[in-house]
């Protein structure tokens, strides 16, 4: 649906750390991209300028061709959903309201502030529970419910944005393998059946390996691999999780040979 | 044992000297506000047979000051109201990760440190001089006045928002309402509840003191027997009185655990 | 009336939970209820309004420099008086806070008494006192000194015991199990666990009393609020604004130190 072109994106914060050198990356639509790399890398700095929660010091990102920019910020991110590694759910509030709150850019001030809803709105958070498959615990609290569902939640609130490109920082880091599994299986499929851009950051390369239509990695703020998960051998995995400084990185050596 | 390391040097002891210096200058303040340690015991040894003097409460006018304890009550709920609505005003403001700038931040700072400086019966003199007598300009200082604190209070509990939280509604193209709304307030239902209720208890005690000044309530009736030296009469106010924050205490005591 | 809108409340179906209706309902109707017994007109607020704004104006004149040493008296008065009742009050309070907390209370009756006599020490607010003291021994700073420690050591005295209902048991253990008495596990395993709590609550008690402080003397209890009275009454507007920007800047500076030195501590 959208693509994106990520153009010498450099960020430099405030504390001096360079989380990104002149990043560049054309990201097709519709595709399931996974970014790889060691904490620190700059994976969680690339996805936020997608969708202007961070801005690049220096080069731009564009979404379908337009650029992100502070003027049309809130219409780029109702149309990029965001899922994160800690969920960010509204504890108090019902999972139904927390999809809602997918819905959010449709609604006036005071409709916002009298938590009214539109029923259209409320058929498409309807419909996105049910793609999680989750519709039966529509009207519990979103603490009562597992961190699998949980995160599927989240799943369904960026789907009820009906966006273009779905962002996931880290999105299967604080759950168990079987349920990592079931949620990657669940964003694979909506990349697939509603042509949605995804773009994912992850650790565990296994992960990366079968799900992904494209590989791209990172370490140290830049680009050390773009390419097919079946381009992905030791030496690249090697590059990506290279340690400044570490000639001979033993750790790095037992953890490829299990990779 | 001899050739053990030798402990490092004490270090030194600050307590005594402080300790000192405090009672110096409570020793200081006693001389310079002409407090007489004689004239206190005496008081003391007078304080008995005078608060026998209140023995015998009359409680003959208790309807009227029935009527006095509503008007402090309702006073104190209208106060509360008005610091509520400023309060919900202000806060998003006064808080670091939800305001829209330095510059809303800190004037919604300083308004409300500005409200909280002022005490309520100040504010009272000068509504009642503006607008007459009666309960309304109580309750208005008292809003403005717990204001301050209310705001202040929920800012703080704002901050303490999980960042994630208010990330993922601003991620979702949320405007500043609505990360307030759906990110801030709803995280801090209990907490702010909670504080609500203990500003109500306070109003309640302030209310009934208000009358000094012609803001209405029960305490212009005790001032007024008390200056005649009518103990039965003021025993029974105070009784009254006493009767009501007591309850109110308990009650918002209950209600604060129920909430937690 | 909502379908014909369009609209619906996130739930089952589409109104509010009961809970919040109820609530709703409980607040506005004692709003209702509230609203002739404290004299409530908007119309008339908004007609007091153009008072307010000529008031202030004329509190904006030249203040009385001649004054302004004799304010500068009232207001050291107002602070001494704070800090003499708050200390009285800080020493008065931590027995108090041991014999009124749960778990160190020598006994169940002297729990419930010690709790109850914090409450009855609490309940009336510190000008009732003063005025009650006033009566007693006579104008000046002492009775609003007694009316003001009277009052803290029912609020200090209850927060103490608070902090120490919490305490870490195991640390109060040990010491216990190295043969302790009451008074030596008293202060140091439970001193030690509380002090922050307690330096927390005694920096936020001298903040609330000199609040209070500062209005005592409309009751002839001593501190700066008698000259605020005067003024007012006499209409010495030349002397209200000072009056009203010395209290401002004392209790602010207070506030802003306190709660430097309360991150500091917690």
């Amino acid at each position: 649906m959208a693509n994106i072109t990520i153009n010498q994106a450099e960020k430099r914060f405030g504390n001096g750390f360079h989380a990104l050198k002149g990043v560049n990356a054309e990201i097709a639509s519709g595709s399931f991209t996974v970014v790889l790399g060691p904490s620190g890398a700059g994976k969680s700095t690339l996805l936020r300028l997608v969708n202007g929660l961070e801005t690049p010091t220096q080069g731009h990102v564009a979404l379908a061709g337009e650029a992100v920019t502070p003027a049309n910020l809130r219409t780029v991110r109702g149309d990029v959903g965001m899922v994160f590694q800690h969920f960010n759910l509204v504890d108090r509030l019902s999972v139904m309201t927390n999809v809602l709150v997918g819905r959010l850019k449709t609604r006036s001030w005071l409709g916002s502030v009298l938590y009214l809803f539109k029923r259209e709105d409320m058929d498409i958070a309807h419909e996105a529970l049910d793609r999680v498959g989750l519709v039966e615990k529509s009207w519990e609290r979103a603490d009562r419910l597992s961190g699998g569902q949980q995160q599927r939640v989240g799943i369904a609130r960026a789907l009820a944005q009906r966006p273009r490109v779905i962002l996931a920082d880290e999105p299967v880091a604080s759950l168990d393998p079987v349920t990592s599994e079931e949620i990657m299986q669940l964003l694979r499929e909506i990349c697939r059946r509603d042509g949605i851009t995804l773009l994912v950051n992850l650790h565990q390369v296994d992960l990366a390996k079968r799900f992904a239509d494209r590989i791209i990695g990172l370490n140290a703020g830049n680009v050390v691999f773009d390419g097919a998960p079946e381009q992905l051998d030791r030496a690249t995995l090697a590059s990506i999780y290279h340690r400044e400084g570490v000639v001979h990185d033993e750790q790095l050596e037992s953890v490829l040979a299990y990779a | 044992m001899t050739n053990r390391t030798p402990l490092p040097r004490k270090p030194f002891n600050p307590t005594p000297v402080w300790l000192s210096a405090w009672i110096a200058v409570l020793w200081l303040i006693v001389v310079d506000l002409d407090i007489s340690f004689q004239a206190l015991a005496w008081g003391l040894a007078d304080i008995g047979e005078y608060f026998g003097r209140y023995g015998d409460p009359d409680f003959s006018d208790l309807s009227r000051y029935l009527k006095l304890l509503a008007q402090t009550i309702a006073t104190a709920i209208w106060g509360t109201f008005f610091a509520l609505v400023v309060a919900f005003a202000l806060a998003p403001f006064a808080a670091r990760n939800l305001t829209t700038g330095p510059r809303a931040y800190r004037i919604a700072r300083e308004i409300l440190s500005f409200m909280r400086a002022m005490p309520d019966l100040l504010l009272a003199l000068i509504f009642v001089a503006a607008m007459g007598l009666g309960p309304l300009p109580g309750s208005l200082a008292l809003g403005v006045h717990t204001a301050g604190f209310l705001g202040k209070f929920f800012a703080e509990s704002l901050e303490r928002v999980d960042p994630g939280v208010i990330e993922a509604v601003r991620a979702v193209g949320g405007d500043h309402t609505q990360v307030v709304m759906y990110a801030g307030w709803p995280s801090i239902l209990r907490e702010a509840l909670g504080y609500t209720l203990y500003i109500m208890d306070r109003n309640v005690r302030m209310a009934a003191v208000l009358g000094l000044v012609g803001a209405g309530g029960i305490g212009l009736a005790l001032h007024d027997t008390l200056r005649l030296f009518k103990y039965d009469e003021s025993a029974a106010l105070i009784a009254v009185i006493l009767a009501t924050l007591l309850a109110f205490d308990y009650l918002s005591t209950w209600l604060r655990g129920k909430l937690q | 009336m909502t379908s014909s809108l369009n609209l619906c409340w996130p739930t089952r179906n589409g109104v509010p939970p009961a809970a919040a209706l109820v609530t709703v309902a409980l607040v506005f109707g004692l709003l209702l209820w509230a609203a002739p017994r404290a004299e409530i007109d908007f119309v008339r607020l908004a007609g007091s309004i153009p008072a307010m704004i000529e008031f202030v104006g004329r509190l904006l004149v030249m203040p009385d420099w001649d004054y302004l040493p004799e304010l500068g008296v009232k207001m050291l008065e107002t602070i001494e008086m704070t800090f003499l009742a708050t200390s009285i009050a800080l020493v008065l309070s931590l027995p108090f806070g041991f014999l009124a907390a749960k778990n160190t209370s020598p006994h169940p009756a002297v729990f419930h008494a010690s709790r109850s006599a914090l409450s009855f020490m609490r309940a009336l607010p510190e000008l009732v006192w003063a005025l009650v003291f006033v009566s007693a021994v006579g104008l000046g700073p002492l009775p609003g000194v007694m009316a003001l420690a009277f009052v803290t050591v029912g609020f200090m005295g209850k927060f103490f015991a608070e902090s120490i209902e919490v305490v870490d048991r195991r640390p109060v253990e040990g010491v216990a199990a190295h043969g302790a008495g009451w008074l030596q596990l008293r202060t140091f395993a439970h001193l030690p666990q509380v002090m922050p709590d307690f330096i927390g609550t005694t920096l936020y008690i001298l903040d609330h009393n000199l609040r209070a402080a500062a209005i005592l003397g409309l009751v002839g209890a001593g501190g700066i609020g008698y000259d605020m009275v005067m003024a007012m009454r006499l209409f010495d507007y030349d002397r209200l604004l000072p009056i009203a920007l010395s209290i401002y800047l004392v209790v602010t500076l207070l506030d802003r130190a306190s709660d430097r030195l309360r991150r500091k501590v917690i």
